[in-house]
């Protein structure tokens, strides 16, 4: 038969059986398993029988039912998970039970819009690291920044080579621009690059900069190796390790 | 630099109680926007302090200018944008220690984002997903980087933006002001010039409402309190799924030409 054991940190606090009736968690001392932590909801979360599957289900408690990282609603438990209530962890114990196969019948719940939630470090690390498990495009690897910077070929500007490190980097006559241009009749601002999330973003100014000799209609995304070309500045776009 | 400005907050369609705050310091030129979580209006509290903490401290004197008092600021920020910085802080610190001393208020946060203009120097400031953003040419450009997991993974390449969009993720925060007694405040600044429009707003917004409409609809409507009704108005078309709040300003045109040239010389005589 399967047990549950409520840990807080290292210590067992409490450990139960699982028959046939549901084994109750919360914040009341009249669950089966008594959690006392503010963060806990009076009736928390259950776990049961259902078709010889162990079930979690949260009992739309306030802040949520995690079986090892995941929020979840309802989730089918396995040997060796644990449910994370607030700061206390209960460990699944299912040995003496026929094996279940993973990745059946459980599915992360998305919080719905009207719960924002913030991850705490190692959750989010957790997640970060599952999602980029699974992402295919997946570039990335931790320790590995990339650095976009614009090294200038020719132009009166006052550096060689630009960090683009700023929301918007303004290339411009303006004293406040990144790339500062120089020489008579300049404009203050003649064109912007935009960091956003998928990329950075090259928009018009008061003039309208070349990419690989094509003038820009709107924002273009740069890619690496791009040649950009405003008042006579040539720049290549690069990014940097 | 002169500016324009207003701003519009509304409960949604679906919710019932509206826990977004904003504010508006016309004499500093300070904007300031907030979006609460946490159950039973401990949001609304939450952002509330937020925005009354770092209105306070950028209106007090400046004695403590340039100075850090938490996080680690680049050396080449100005006094202005490192005074905010520390306004936000503050801000965080002082819901981490409201919902310590208050057990029912635990689990209380907000969103922050903040654009503080000195001359023609704009300093913004930012926690969480709520954006800013700044409208030149027609074009909107992003001022901040939401501090959401799915955002997070669009910038590691393992999302398209219009994934994230679709994700049923994206209320999940990696950093919000209360959570934690220190915070990391991510400060940007950069020139203003005439006519550019800066826009901040809550995620019950950019959820609801696509940038180029937002940029349409900042470019047909110069007043700016019109400007954000509008916006207010068709996220809620939309389904108003959330709190949505928006604040607009306007930077105005430069007076050109010798007759400013006399009046700056007469203006200095003063």
């Amino acid at each position: 038969m399967a047990k549950l054991s409520l840990m807080f940190e290292d210590k067992l606090v409490k450990q139960v059986p699982i028959g046939a009736r549901p084994v109750t968690i919360g914040r009341s001392p009249d669950n089966d398993l008594p959690v006392d932590n503010l963060a806990v909801s009076t009736y928390h979360a259950r776990v049961y029988y259902e078709a010889g599957r162990l079930v979690v289900e949260d009992l739309e408690s306030l802040n949520g039912t995690f079986v090892n990282d995941l929020r979840v609603e309802r989730a089918t438990l396995h040997d060796g998970d644990s449910i994370w209530i607030g700061k206390h962890h209960i460990k699944v114990d299912a040995t003496a039970d026929t094996a279940i196969p993973l990745d059946t019948g459980r599915k992360a719940v998305a919080p719905k819009i009207n719960e924002t939630m913030v991850l705490d470090t190692k959750a989010r690390r957790d997640m970060l690291q599952q999602a980029a498990a699974t992402g295919e495009r997946s570039q990335f690897s931790p320790g590995r920044i990339r650095m976009a910077t614009l090294v200038v070929l020719n132009g009166n500007v006052n550096q060689k080579e630009y960090l683009l490190t700023n929301k918007l980097t303004v290339i411009g006559k303006s004293p406040m621009a990144t790339v500062r241009l120089r020489g008579w009749f300049k404009p203050k601002m003649a064109a912007q690059i935009n960091q956003r999330d998928d990329g950075y973003y090259l928009g018009t100014g008061d003039k309208v900069p070349t990419v690989n000799g094509a003038p820009i209609a709107g924002p273009v995304r740069l890619n690496d190796g791009d040649l950009i070309e405003v008042c006579g500045v040539r720049m290549n776009f690069i990014f940097r390790e | 630099m002169e500016i324009v400005s207003g701003g519009v907050t509304d409960v949604g369609r679906v919710r019932t109680n509206n826990e977004d705050s904003f504010r508006i310091l016309e004499p500093l030129n300070l904007f300031i926007l907030s979006d609460g979580m946490g159950g039973e209006a401990h949001g609304e509290v939450a952002s509330a302090l937020a925005v009354e903490t770092i209105a306070d401290y950028c209106a007090q004197p400046k004695e403590d200018s340039g100075v850090t008092l938490a996080g680690v600021a680049p050396d080449n920020w100005s006094a202005d944008t490192k005074r905010l910085q520390n306004a936000v802080s503050q801000a965080n610190f002082r819901i981490y220690d409201s919902a310590q001393k208050n057990p029912e208020q635990r689990g209380m946060g907000a969103t922050l984002t903040a654009a503080w203009v000195n001359g023609s120097k704009l300093s913004v400031a930012h926690v969480g997903d709520s954006r800013a953003y700044l409208l030149r040419n027609g074009a909107l450009q992003q001022l901040t980087s939401d501090h959401s997991l799915v955002a997070e993974q669009v910038r590691r390449g393992i999302l398209t933006p219009q994934q994230a969009e679709e994700s049923e993720m994206q209320s999940v925060l990696l950093r919000a002001l209360g959570a934690h007694p220190e915070v990391q405040v991510d400060v940007d600044e950069t020139e203003l010039f005439p006519h550019d429009v800066l826009l901040l707003c809550s995620d019950g917004l950019t959820r609801m409402v696509t940038e180029p409409e937002i940029a349409g609809t900042l470019q047909a409507e110069t007043n700016p309190v019109s400007a954000a009704q509008k916006l207010v108005d068709l996220a809620n078309e939309r389904g108003g799924l959330d709190n949505v709040t928006v604040i607009v300003a306007r930077v105005q045109d430069e007076s050109k030409g010798w007759l400013s040239w006399m009046r700056r010389g007469s203006a200095k005589k003063d």
